[in-house]
C-alpha cells in the first residue's frame, strides 16, 4: 500500500472549517427559515451565528483561493481538460458507470489520484462548479442579505432582494443535499474512514490492488 | 311730610290761579285744571329721571280740536275731588302709553283700523296716539294735511322709532332722521322725490321678504336718477352697483357725496368701499364676499403691507372689473396674489396632495386662504396646538390619535421641540403617507435614531448604521413604535418613474374609468385579493408599464400612526416581524392623486407565492415574506440527499456477493 500526499495542510484546514460552517449555516439558515417551528436557538442567536459563521466561511474561502492560486494548483486540479473534450467526456461516463455499476460488481475504480490530479472527471466539474461559481455566489447573496442597504446597488443588479434571496435559499437546498451526498461518497474509499482520514492526515491511502 | 308738601303747593296754585286770566270759551272744568296747569313751572318729577312739563296753554287749547271738550273728558281718573293724588309715571313712554288709552274711548279702535298704514301702526303698538297727534293742541286732520309740507307730513310719523318686520325675522327702521337729511347731498329734497309712489293720500304697503330684497328695491329708487348710463363711466363702481346696493355704502337717507378723496391713505381709500359688507357676483351665481375688516389687516402679519402690494392690478386710479367662473375660480387665482411675496411656499404647495385635491375637485381641500385666510394672515408656527388645529379640522381621526401619543405629551408639557403636524408632513408640501418618507421627518428631530437603533439593530461581525437603514426602508416607524396592529403593504409601483403608480394610470392601462379599477383587481368581488388575482391583475398592468410592487410593514389603520408610544413600548423582538407566523394583514394600494390611496385586503398567501419573486421585487422580511415553494423544495432536497447515499449502499449491499465471488476468481 503507498501513500499519496493528497491534501496538503491548507487545504484540510480549509476542508474542515469549511464542514463544520457549512453544517452550522445550515442548521442556522433552517433557524431563521422555519423559526415558528424550529426551537432550536432564538432567531436572533440564529441570525448573529449564522453572519459570524458567513464571515468566517468568506475568509475560509480565500484560504483556498489564495492556496491554489498561490501554487498553481487551480488549473491543473480543478480545470477540466476542455480542449481534450472528447476524452473528458468518456472518463466521465467511464467514472460514471464505475459509480453506477462497476462498484457493486468489483471493478477497479477507473481515476487513480495523485497530487496533480486530485479529482476523477465527475469531481471536477462538481467541485470546479461549487467552487468558483456556487459557493462565490452564496457569498455574495449572503452578504446582500446581511445589509441589504450597503449592496443595494449589487441587489438592484441582479434584479432584487428577491432574487438574491431566491438564490442564496437555492444554494442552501443544493448544499443541504449535496453535503449528505458528500458525506456518502467519502466513505467510498477502499475502506469507508479512508478518504476521511486522508482529509485529516493529508495521506490518501492507494491501495495495493489499485 | 310729602302729603303736607303738595298740598301746600296746591293751595298756593289755587290762590295764584285767580290772577290768571282764562278764556271764556273754556268750560269751568277745564277752567279749573288750568288755575294750577296754566302754571309754566308746574311739572312733574320722572321715576326715570328727567321731568314732564304739566303745563296747558290754555289758548292753544282751545284752538285744538278738543278745546271745547272737558279736561275729564280724556282724563276720566282725574277730577278735582281726588286730585291731586300723588300718581307715579316711570317714564315718558310709559305714560304716554297709558295715556293714549284714553284716546280710545272716543275714537274706538275699529275706526283706527280702516286706513290700513294707521292700522298696522295701532297693531303694533309701537308708536302711540299722543306721539304722532301730540296731546292737547290736536288741529283737524284735514285742515293739518293742507299745511304741512310734504316732508313734515311723513315725519310726523317715521320721526318715531316705527319698525317693520319682514317674513324674514328681520327688522327694518323706518325711523328717519330729518337731520341726517339736512346733512346730506338731498337735504334740499322732500321725501317724495325719491318715494314717489307715496302720497299724502297714498301710502302703499310693500312686503319685502327680507332685507336684501328690500335693499334692492330701495337702490331701485336711486336709479331713477342715477341712470345707468351715468353709472357706466366708473366701471368698478357700476359692477358694484350690480352685485351690491347703493345704500350699502352711501346710506339711506344721509347721502354722502360719491367721490372719496384720492389724497386719503392707500388702505383708507379701498377701505371706503371695501370695509362695508359688500360682495362679488360669480358666473355661476356664487357671491363671494370682498368686505375687508380693518381690525383684520391690523392684527395680521401683512400690516405694514398696502393693498396694492398684493392686489397688484389695483390702485387709487385702477380698479378692473374681473369676472369669474366660481368662488373656486377666484380662490384658485388668488393664490398667485400669495406667490407674489412666497414663491417657495406656492412651488412647494403645488406639489402637495392639497393641491392635487383642490385640482380633482375637492373643495373642501386646502389652499393658501384656507390656513392663512384672506387678509387676517397669520405666522401659524407660534402655536403648537392652534397649528395643529388647522389641520384636524378635516384630519379629525389622525388628531384624535395625535393626542393619545407621546407627542401630544411633550406638547402639554410645553416642551419647544414638540412636534405639530406640520413638523413631519411639512406644512405647504405636504405629500400622501406612503410616499413623503416620513421616517426622515423622525429622523429630523430623533437626530441619533440611527446610532441608537444600531446598539442592538445589527449583524455580526461589524456594526453598519446601513442595516439599520434596510429596516427604516422597509418598516415605518409606526411599525414598531405604536402597539396597533400591522400590516404587509403593497404598493402598486412605476419603476420606471419611480413613483406610485396611481390609481388613474392604471385606469388608462386597463382603458376605464379609474372607479372601475377595482373591478379589474378585485374581479370575483369578494372585497378581498385573493393571490390570483393579484397575480392576474400585475401581469395586465406589466404589459403596458413597468409596473411592480414596492413593500413596507406599516400599521393597518393610518391615523394610528400618529399614536407614537414611549420608547419603552417600542417593539425590539425582531421575531414580531421576522417569524412566518407573526400576525400580520396584508393590503395592496394604490395611490389616488389628491387623496389618500385605495386600500384592498389581500390573501397573507400571496406574498409568499412564487409569483411574489418578480412581483415584489425589491421587498422580502427574512422569514416573514418567504417564498414558501422553497421550503418544499428543501424537504425534497433533503430526502434525495439521503436516498441516493440509502439506495446506492443498499445496491452495494445486495451485490457485495458479486464482489466476493469476483475477488476469490470465482
Amino acid at each position: 500500500m503507498k501513500k499519496i500526499y493528497l491534501h496538503p495542510l491548507p487545504v484540510r484546514i480549509w476542508h474542515w472549517i469549511n464542514a463544520l460552517g457549512f453544517i452550522i449555516l445550515i442548521i442556522t439558515g433552517a433557524q431563521i427559515r422555519f423559526a415558528e417551528n424550529m426551537g432550536i436557538m432564538s432567531f436572533e442567536t440564529a441570525v448573529d451565528v449564522h453572519s459570524w459563521l458567513g464571515f468566517i466561511l468568506l475568509a475560509n474561502y480565500f484560504i483556498w483561493l489564495l492556496y491554489y492560486l498561490f501554487t498553481g494548483k487551480l488549473f491543473k486540479i480543478y480545470i477540466p481538460p476542455f480542449w481534450r473534450p472528447v476524452e473528458f467526456i468518456k472518463n466521465s461516463i467511464r467514472q460514471a458507470k464505475y459509480y453506477g455499476y462497476g462498484i457493486m460488481v468489483g471493478d477497479k475504480n477507473p481515476h487513480h489520484p495523485t497530487p496533480e490530479h486530485k479529482f476523477n472527471p465527475m469531481q471536477q466539474i462538481s467541485y470546479l462548479m461549487i467552487m468558483v461559481l456556487l459557493i462565490p455566489l452564496q457569498i455574495i447573496t449572503g452578504l446582500m442579505l446581511w445589509d441589504p442597504q450597503l449592496f443595494s446597488s449589487i441587489i438592484s443588479l441582479i434584479g432584487g432582494i428577491q432574487i438574491a434571496t431566491l438564490i442564496h435559499t437555492g444554494l442552501w437546498i443544493f448544499f443541504s443535499a449535496f453535503i449528505i451526498v458528500h458525506f456518502y461518497l467519502a466513505t467510498l474509499g477502499h475502506t469507508p474512514m479512508a478518504h476521511i482520514k486522508a482529509m485529516f492526515t493529508g495521506y490518501e491511502e492507494e491501495h495495493e490492488e489499485h | 311730610m310729602r302729603a303736607i308738601v303738595i298740598s301746600g303747593v296746591v293751595i298756593l296754585c289755587f290762590l295764584i290761579s285767580y290772577l290768571v286770566p282764562l278764556n271764556d270759551a273754556i268750560s269751568d272744568d277745564t277752567k279749573a285744571c288750568l288755575r294750577c296747569h296754566g302754571m309754566k313751572t308746574l311739572q312733574k318729577a320722572l321715576d326715570s329721571g328727567g321731568s314732564l312739563s304739566l303745563y296747558i296753554d290754555g289758548n292753544k287749547f282751545e284752538k285744538s280740536v278738543h278745546g271745547a271738550m272737558d279736561c275729564s273728558s280724556c282724563h276720566p281718573d282725574i277730577t278735582l275731588k281726588n286730585h291731586p293724588k300723588p300718581k307715579k309715571i316711570t317714564d315718558r313712554k310709559v305714560y304716554i302709553k297709558e295715556f293714549s288709552k284714553n284716546c280710545l274711548n272716543c275714537h274706538p279702535q275699529d275706526s283706527l283700523m280702516k286706513p290700513k298704514v294707521h292700522g298696522e301702526v295701532v297693531k303694533k303698538g309701537e308708536v302711540f296716539c299722543s306721539e304722532c297727534h301730540g296731546s292737547h293742541y290736536i288741529t283737524s286732520m284735514k285742515d293739518w294735511k293742507k299745511k304741512a309740507s310734504f316732508s313734515e307730513y311723513c315725519l310726523t310719523c317715521h320721526q318715531s322709532n316705527i319698525t317693520k318686520t319682514l317674513p324674514s325675522k328681520e327688522k327694518i327702521s323706518l325711523k328717519v332722521n330729518e337731520s341726517e337729511i339736512k346733512k346730506s347731498v338731498h337735504a334740499k329734497f322732500q321725501c317724495l322725490v325719491c318715494h314717489d309712489d307715496f302720497s299724502k293720500v297714498n301710502h302703499p304697503i310693500y312686503n319685502y321678504k327680507d332685507k336684501n330684497q328690500y335693499r334692492k328695491e330701495m337702490t331701485r329708487i336711486c336709479t331713477k336718477c342715477h341712470t345707468d348710463k351715468e353709472l357706466q363711466k366708473n366701471p368698478a363702481h357700476y359692477a358694484l352697483t350690480k352685485t351690491t346696493s347703493c345704500i350699502e355704502c352711501h346710506g339711506y337717507h344721509g347721502v354722502k357725496p360719491t367721490k372719496v378723496a384720492k389724497t386719503l391713505p392707500e388702505n383708507q381709500y379701498c377701505l371706503n368701499c371695501h370695509s362695508r359688507p359688500i360682495s362679488m357676483k360669480m358666473k355661476n351665481g356664487e357671491t363671494l364676499s370682498v368686505q375687508v375688516k380693518e381690525t383684520d389687516i391690523l392684527n395680521s402679519v401683512h400690516k405694514k403691507l398696502k393693498c396694492t402690494e398684493c392686489h397688484k392690478e389695483f390702485s387709487t386710479t385702477q380698479h378692473p372689473v374681473r369676472s369669474f367662473e366660481s368662488v373656486a375660480n377666484y380662490r384658485a387665482k388668488a393664490k398667485d396674489v400669495c406667490n407674489n411675496c412666497h414663491q417657495d411656499a406656492v412651488k412647494k404647495y403645488d406639489i402637495s396632495i392639497h393641491a392635487e385635491a383642490l385640482k380633482k375637485g375637492n373643495q373642501q381641500s386646502p389652499d393658501c386662504l384656507k390656513c392663512h385666510d384672506y387678509h387676517k394672515v397669520v405666522l401659524i408656527t407660534k402655536d403648537k396646538s392652534a397649528s395643529s388645529e388647522l389641520c384636524v379640522k378635516c384630519h379629525n381621526e389622525s388628531g384624535r390619535a395625535f393626542k393619545e401619543s407621546v407627542h401630544q405629551k411633550a406638547i402639554n408639557d410645553g416642551k419647544q421641540n414638540a412636534p405639530t403636524c406640520a413638523s413631519c408632513h411639512n406644512s405647504h408640501d405636504v405629500l400622501a403617507a406612503n410616499i413623503a418618507q416620513l421616517g426622515n421627518s423622525c429622523v429630523k428631530c430623533h437626530k441619533d435614531v440611527k446610532t441608537s437603533h444600531n446598539k442592538w439593530l445589527w449583524n455580526p461581525p461589524v456594526k453598519l448604521t446601513t442595516f439599520v437603514d434596510a429596516h427604516f426602508n422597509s418598516a415605518s416607524c409606526a411599525a414598531c413604535h405604536t402597539t396597533v396592529n400591522k400590516a404587509i403593504y403593497l404598493t402598486l409601483f412605476d419603476r420606471a418613474k419611480k413613483k406610485p403608480l396611481t390609481e388613474s394610470e392604471v385606469a388608462k392601462i386597463f382603458g376605464v374609468d379609474p372607479k372601475e379599477v377595482k373591478g379589474k383587481i378585485d374581479y370575483n368581488n369578494d372585497g378581498k385579493i385573493q393571490e390570483q388575482e393579484l397575480w392576474q391583475f400585475m401581469s395586465s398592468v406589466k404589459a403596458k408599464a413597468k409596473a411592480n410592487l414596492s413593500g413596507r410593514i406599516d400599521v393597518i389603520n393610518s391615523n394610528d400612526a400618529h399614536k407614537i408610544e414611549p420608547k419603552s413600548k417600542a417593539i425590539k423582538d425582531c421575531a414580531a416581524c421576522h417569524d412566518p407566523s407573526a400576525s400580520f394583514a396584508a393590503k395592496i394600494e394604490i395611490n389616488r392623486e389628491g387623496g389618500k390611496a385605495v386600500k384592498f385586503d389581500l390573501e397573507r398567501s400571496a406574498i409568499n407565492s412564487a409569483y411574489a419573486i418578480p412581483n415584489i421585487k425589491d421587498f422580502y422580511v427574512l422569514g416573514l415574506t418567504k417564498i414558501k415553494i422553497l421550503d418544499i423544495l428543501f424537504f425534497i432536497a433533503l430526502l434525495g440527499g439521503v436516498a441516493v447515499p440509502v439506495g446506492h449502499l443498499t445496491l452495494r449491499i445486495l451485490t457485495a456477493p458479486i464482489r466476493r465471488k469476483r475477488r476469490e476468481g470465482k
